[in-house]
Protein backbone atom coordinates (compact mmCIF):
# COMPACT_ATOMS: atom_id res chain seq x y z
CA UNK A 1 0.00 0.00 0.00
CA UNK A 2 0.97 3.62 -0.50
CA UNK A 3 0.06 6.07 2.27
CA UNK A 4 -1.01 9.45 0.89
CA UNK A 5 -1.19 12.27 3.42
CA UNK A 6 -2.78 15.71 3.33
CA UNK A 7 -2.50 18.64 5.71
CA UNK A 8 -3.90 22.13 6.21
CA UNK A 9 -5.94 23.57 3.35
CA UNK A 10 -5.40 20.57 1.08
CA UNK A 11 -6.76 18.19 3.74
CA UNK A 12 -9.73 20.46 4.32
CA UNK A 13 -10.68 20.54 0.65
CA UNK A 14 -10.25 16.77 0.26
CA UNK A 15 -12.09 16.05 3.49
CA UNK A 16 -9.46 13.56 4.68
CA UNK A 17 -5.94 13.58 6.08
CA UNK A 18 -4.93 10.17 4.79
CA UNK A 19 -5.87 7.71 2.11
CA UNK A 20 -4.34 4.43 1.02
CA UNK A 21 -3.67 3.48 -2.57
CA UNK A 22 -2.77 0.10 -3.97
CA UNK A 23 0.90 -0.44 -4.72
CA UNK A 24 2.00 -1.58 -8.15
CA UNK A 25 5.45 -2.00 -9.62
CA UNK A 26 6.76 1.14 -11.31
CA UNK A 27 4.29 3.45 -9.60
CA UNK A 28 5.64 7.03 -9.37
CA UNK A 29 4.37 9.97 -7.30
CA UNK A 30 3.31 11.63 -10.55
CA UNK A 31 0.93 8.72 -11.23
CA UNK A 32 -0.74 9.21 -7.83
CA UNK A 33 -0.90 12.96 -8.40
CA UNK A 34 -2.66 12.46 -11.72
CA UNK A 35 -5.16 9.96 -10.35
CA UNK A 36 -6.08 12.04 -7.30
CA UNK A 37 -6.11 15.37 -9.11
CA UNK A 38 -8.81 14.07 -11.43
CA UNK A 39 -11.11 13.51 -8.45
CA UNK A 40 -10.05 16.43 -6.22
CA UNK A 41 -9.40 19.32 -8.57
CA UNK A 42 -10.10 22.07 -6.03
CA UNK A 43 -7.71 20.57 -3.50
CA UNK A 44 -4.97 19.89 -6.00
CA UNK A 45 -5.20 23.43 -7.34
CA UNK A 46 -3.45 24.33 -4.06
CA UNK A 47 -0.69 21.72 -4.32
CA UNK A 48 2.75 23.15 -5.01
CA UNK A 49 5.01 20.93 -2.88
CA UNK A 50 5.34 17.15 -2.88
CA UNK A 51 7.26 14.95 -0.46
CA UNK A 52 8.04 11.25 -0.64
CA UNK A 53 9.04 9.57 2.61
CA UNK A 54 9.59 12.97 4.24
CA UNK A 55 11.81 14.42 1.51
CA UNK A 56 10.76 17.05 -1.01
CA UNK A 57 10.73 15.86 -4.62
CA UNK A 58 10.37 17.69 -7.91
CA UNK A 59 8.88 16.94 -11.29
CA UNK A 60 12.16 15.43 -12.53
CA UNK A 61 12.25 12.86 -9.73
CA UNK A 62 10.51 9.86 -11.26
CA UNK A 63 11.99 7.15 -9.03
CA UNK A 64 9.46 4.32 -8.65
CA UNK A 65 7.86 4.19 -5.20
CA UNK A 66 8.49 1.29 -2.85
CA UNK A 67 5.62 -0.59 -1.28
CA UNK A 68 4.74 1.23 1.96
CA UNK A 69 5.95 4.62 0.72
CA UNK A 70 4.48 7.81 2.17
CA UNK A 71 3.51 10.51 -0.33
CA UNK A 72 2.37 13.97 0.75
CA UNK A 73 0.78 16.65 -1.45
CA UNK A 74 1.10 20.08 0.17
CA UNK A 75 0.21 23.71 -0.37
CA UNK A 76 2.71 26.52 0.23
CA UNK A 77 3.75 26.70 3.88
CA UNK A 78 2.56 29.47 6.21
CA UNK A 79 4.06 28.72 9.61
CA UNK A 80 5.90 31.14 11.83
CA UNK B 1 16.07 20.17 29.74
CA UNK B 2 13.60 20.11 26.80
CA UNK B 3 14.95 19.41 23.32
CA UNK B 4 16.45 22.40 21.49
CA UNK B 5 14.02 21.88 18.59
CA UNK B 6 10.36 21.24 19.34
CA UNK B 7 6.84 21.32 17.96
CA UNK B 8 4.33 21.47 20.77
CA UNK B 9 0.72 22.22 21.62
CA UNK B 10 1.50 23.95 24.88
CA UNK B 11 3.02 27.39 25.44
CA UNK B 12 6.76 27.77 25.98
CA UNK B 13 8.82 29.98 28.25
CA UNK B 14 11.07 32.58 26.65
CA UNK B 15 13.01 32.83 29.90
CA UNK B 16 13.35 29.05 30.05
CA UNK B 17 14.71 28.81 26.51
CA UNK B 18 17.18 31.65 27.11
CA UNK B 19 18.32 30.01 30.34
CA UNK B 20 18.89 26.76 28.44
CA UNK B 21 21.05 28.63 25.94
CA UNK B 22 23.04 30.38 28.67
CA UNK B 23 23.70 27.05 30.33
CA UNK B 24 25.29 25.73 27.15
CA UNK B 25 28.53 27.71 27.39
CA UNK B 26 30.39 30.51 29.13
CA UNK B 27 31.75 31.64 25.74
CA UNK B 28 28.40 33.19 24.81
CA UNK B 29 28.70 36.94 24.30
CA UNK B 30 25.29 37.58 22.76
CA UNK B 31 21.88 35.99 22.49
CA UNK B 32 19.31 37.07 19.89
CA UNK B 33 15.68 36.04 19.90
CA UNK B 34 12.68 36.31 17.60
CA UNK B 35 9.32 35.73 19.26
CA UNK B 36 6.36 35.42 16.92
CA UNK B 37 3.02 36.30 18.54
CA UNK B 38 -0.62 35.88 17.54
CA UNK B 39 -2.38 39.11 16.51
CA UNK B 40 -6.07 39.91 16.89
CA UNK B 41 -6.35 41.21 13.34
CA UNK B 42 -5.20 40.25 9.86
CA UNK B 43 -5.90 41.93 6.57
CA UNK B 44 -8.45 44.23 8.19
CA UNK B 45 -10.35 41.36 9.81
CA UNK B 46 -10.67 40.47 13.48
CA UNK B 47 -8.94 37.21 14.41
CA UNK B 48 -10.10 35.28 17.46
CA UNK B 49 -7.92 32.17 17.08
CA UNK B 50 -5.20 30.77 14.87
CA UNK B 51 -5.00 27.05 14.23
CA UNK B 52 -1.68 25.49 13.22
CA UNK B 53 -1.44 22.22 11.33
CA UNK B 54 1.83 20.50 10.41
CA UNK B 55 3.37 17.51 8.73
CA UNK B 56 5.09 16.89 12.03
CA UNK B 57 7.78 14.38 11.14
CA UNK B 58 9.03 16.42 8.19
CA UNK B 59 8.65 19.74 10.01
CA UNK B 60 10.67 18.54 12.99
CA UNK B 61 13.37 17.11 10.73
CA UNK B 62 13.48 20.38 8.78
CA UNK B 63 13.81 22.46 11.95
CA UNK B 64 16.63 20.21 13.16
CA UNK B 65 18.38 20.63 9.81
CA UNK B 66 17.90 24.41 9.99
CA UNK B 67 19.44 24.52 13.45
CA UNK B 68 22.48 22.53 12.32
CA UNK B 69 22.88 24.70 9.23
CA UNK B 70 22.64 27.91 11.25
CA UNK B 71 25.21 26.72 13.78
CA UNK B 72 27.61 25.87 10.97
CA UNK B 73 26.89 28.87 8.71
CA UNK B 74 27.05 31.56 11.41
CA UNK B 75 29.43 29.88 13.85
CA UNK B 76 26.82 29.80 16.60
CA UNK B 77 27.46 28.26 19.96
CA UNK B 78 23.87 27.04 20.18
CA UNK B 79 20.36 27.68 18.87
CA UNK B 80 16.84 26.75 19.91
CA UNK B 81 13.68 26.61 17.77
CA UNK B 82 10.19 26.07 19.19
CA UNK B 83 6.90 26.25 17.25
CA UNK B 84 3.38 25.87 18.62
CA UNK B 85 0.78 23.68 16.95
CA UNK B 86 -2.97 23.48 17.47
CA UNK B 87 -4.98 26.48 18.65
CA UNK B 88 -3.41 29.76 19.77
CA UNK B 89 -5.19 32.96 20.69
CA UNK B 90 -4.39 36.65 20.30
CA UNK B 91 -1.47 37.52 22.54
CA UNK B 92 -0.18 33.96 22.68
CA UNK B 93 3.31 33.01 21.59
CA UNK B 94 3.63 31.12 18.30
CA UNK B 95 7.28 30.61 17.53
CA UNK B 96 10.62 31.24 19.18
CA UNK B 97 14.02 31.39 17.53
CA UNK B 98 16.91 31.98 19.93
CA UNK B 99 20.55 32.04 18.88
CA UNK B 100 23.73 32.29 20.91
CA UNK B 101 27.16 33.32 19.64
CA UNK B 102 30.40 34.84 20.86
CA UNK B 103 29.37 38.19 19.34
CA UNK B 104 26.11 39.98 18.52
CA UNK B 105 26.38 40.06 14.73
CA UNK B 106 26.25 36.30 14.08
CA UNK B 107 23.54 35.85 16.71
CA UNK B 108 21.34 38.53 15.09
CA UNK B 109 22.07 37.43 11.52
CA UNK B 110 21.36 33.79 12.32
CA UNK B 111 18.11 34.64 14.08
CA UNK B 112 16.87 36.58 11.04
CA UNK B 113 18.00 33.84 8.66
CA UNK B 114 16.35 31.10 10.73
CA UNK B 115 12.89 32.64 10.90
CA UNK B 116 12.93 33.37 7.16
CA UNK B 117 14.04 29.82 6.37
CA UNK B 118 11.54 28.31 8.80
CA UNK B 119 8.68 30.09 7.06
CA UNK B 120 9.87 28.87 3.66
CA UNK B 121 10.89 25.32 4.54
CA UNK B 122 8.87 23.98 7.47
CA UNK B 123 5.62 22.24 6.45
CA UNK B 124 3.35 24.14 8.81
CA UNK B 125 0.07 25.86 7.90
CA UNK B 126 -2.05 28.37 9.78
CA UNK B 127 -5.75 29.05 9.61
CA UNK B 128 -7.17 32.28 10.98
CA UNK B 129 -10.51 31.99 12.75
CA UNK B 130 -12.55 35.16 12.37
CA UNK B 131 -16.15 36.28 12.86
CA UNK B 132 -15.93 37.34 9.21
CA UNK B 133 -15.03 33.79 8.16
CA UNK B 134 -12.15 31.37 8.54
CA UNK B 135 -9.26 31.38 6.10
CA UNK B 136 -5.99 29.55 5.57
CA UNK B 137 -3.16 32.04 5.39
CA UNK B 138 -1.40 32.61 2.11
CA UNK B 139 2.36 32.85 2.58
CA UNK B 140 3.85 36.33 2.50
CA UNK B 141 7.35 37.75 3.09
Amino acid sequence: MIQVLFFGPVAERIGARQIEMDFRQGLRWQDIYGELRAHHQEAFALVSIVAVNGKRVDEQDDTPLADGAEVVFMSAFSGG
Amino acid sequence: MPDAVRLQLEDFSLDGEIAALRAASRRIGGIAAFLGCARDFSGGRAVTEIHFDAYETMALAELQTLRAQAISRFGLIDARLVHRLGAVHPGDDIVLIATAAEHRAPALDACHWLIDELKARAPIWKKEISPQGNAWVTPHP
